[in-house]
């Protein structure tokens, strides 16, 4: 049996889709949540020198996306097919590039950077979010399945809903625009092999 | 036999290592390079009005890494097996964040942004270069191979040396100094089977 144990600080955060996709897939694993006072020291051990890592019996794999599709592949969480595993990762991909965009605006409202709140959620924020979550939703109805994916749920549904899920609760009045995501992240919340989990996870701004 | 077709601008920038990968694996394909007015027609039709963009036999696929990893999958240009992808996955996203930090100095470059370029050259590009192309080094020299898989090339040697040809082209001593890398891309641009495109396709900075 394959031993896995994932380390990340103690937030969702780019660790959380790799979480969910080890309790949807029923895989037992080592849920390392680094503090703060243990980060540097464990920096070192890491590939990059950042998180999250996955172990899997020991040999280390870094990147939030590569490990969730190391996993997702192994637990058909990954698409039918490589055509459609080709079409999640774009919209994986497309997601992250809006996180880039909007970085700035994130990081002041999560407590990283000093900067003037109002301006960046009306220079930045709106006119990169208006751009995006249209496309998203436009993505969510063409699939049909109420998942990113045709086939069913995936890895990028778990990152998306909980980006959705941590940017609605730093800017709420913005998502009511956009309940067929909020639908969406509560679809990916219920999910029977998700449920417990997300019931009793840590909650957590990010 | 799918009729391929990579829509992309006229640089190297996000499309060069698909356009690699067709010409390695030797596989016919429309390098359908656009800009201006046409790029501005094009857009609406793309999945996010953005470009590299895959037609395959008229089914779409956008996103740089979703179309190099589908198309490198297909040619045994993604590892020797999951793990291995899922490394070299990893060094790709690697980049992707480098790029991402970088994008303050390149937008100085390109003309974007007014900020001071020595500035800039002191506080984010030099620092940034400092802490990823060691990494870059380190696991080239893990590798044994030459190249960032044990098992041989793939796309993402292909990304990073296209890469470090953009970071050269930006001064003579930017990258000279890390020899492991400059080694590396000289390495990629000798394959045989990349010969005949390298001589022939458009020289540009990015």
């Amino acid at each position: 049996m394959v031993h896995y144990k994932l380390s990340y600080f103690d937030i969702r955060g780019l660790g959380e889709m790799n979480r969910m996709v080890l309790h949807y897939a029923g895989e037992k694993f080592e849920d390392h949540r680094v503090t703060p006072d243990e980060w540097p020291n464990y920096k070192s051990k890491t590939p990059f020198g950042q998180m999250p890592v996955l172990e899997v019996d020991g040999k280390q794999l870094a990147q939030s996306f590569a490990i969730a599709r190391y996993l997702a592949r192994k637990y058909h969480l990954a698409g039918k097919d490589d055509w459609e595993s080709a079409q999640l990762d774009s919209i994986a991909d497309f997601q992250k590039d809006f996180n880039s965009e909007v970085a700035q605006y994130f990081r002041v409202i999560a407590g990283f950077a000093e900067g003037d709140k109002e301006q960046l959620y009306k220079d930045v924020f709106l006119p990169a979010s208006e751009r995006h979550f249209p496309k998203l939703e436009k993505l969510l109805k063409e699939s049909g399945s109420g998942f990113f994916g045709k086939s069913g749920p995936s890895w990028v549904d778990f990152f998306i809903a909980e980006g959705v899920n941590t940017l609605s609760g730093f800017a709420p009045d913005f998502f009511k625009k956009y309940p067929d995501l909020l639908a969406f992240k509560e679809r990916v919340h219920s999910l029977p092999q998700l449920k417990e989990y997300i019931k009793t996870r840590k909650q957590t701004p990010l | 036999m799918v009729q391929y077709k990579l829509s992309y601008f006229p640089v190297r920038g996000l499309g060069e290592v698909s356009r690699f990968i067709f010409h390695y694996a030797n596989i016919p394909f429309e390098d359908n390079r656009i800009g201006g007015d046409d790029w501005q027609k094009y857009k609406s039709e793309t999945p996010f009005g953005q470009m590299p963009v895959l037609e395959a036999d008229g089914k779409v696929l956008a996103q740089s890494f979703a179309i190099a990893r589908y198309l490198a999958r297909k040619h045994g240009l993604a590892g020797k097996d999951d793990w291995e992808s899922a490394q070299l996955d990893s060094i790709a996203d690697l980049l992707k964040d480098f790029n991402t930090e970088l994008r303050p100095y390149f937008g100085i470059i390109m003309g974007h942004s007014k900020d001071n370029k020595d500035e800039v050259y002191k506080t984010v590009f030099k620092p940034t270069l400092e802490k990823n192309l060691p990494i870059l080094e380190k696991l080239l020299k893990d590798s044994g191979s030459g190249f960032f898989a044990k098992s041989g090339v793939s796309w993402v040697d292909f990304h990073v040396a296209s890469y470090i040809e953009t970071l050269e082209g930006l001064g003579p001593d930017v990258v000279a100094n890390y020899k492991e890398i400059t080694k590396h891309k000289a390495k990629v641009y000798a394959l045989p089977q990349l010969k005949k495109y390298l001589d022939s396709r458009p020289k540009t900075q990015f």
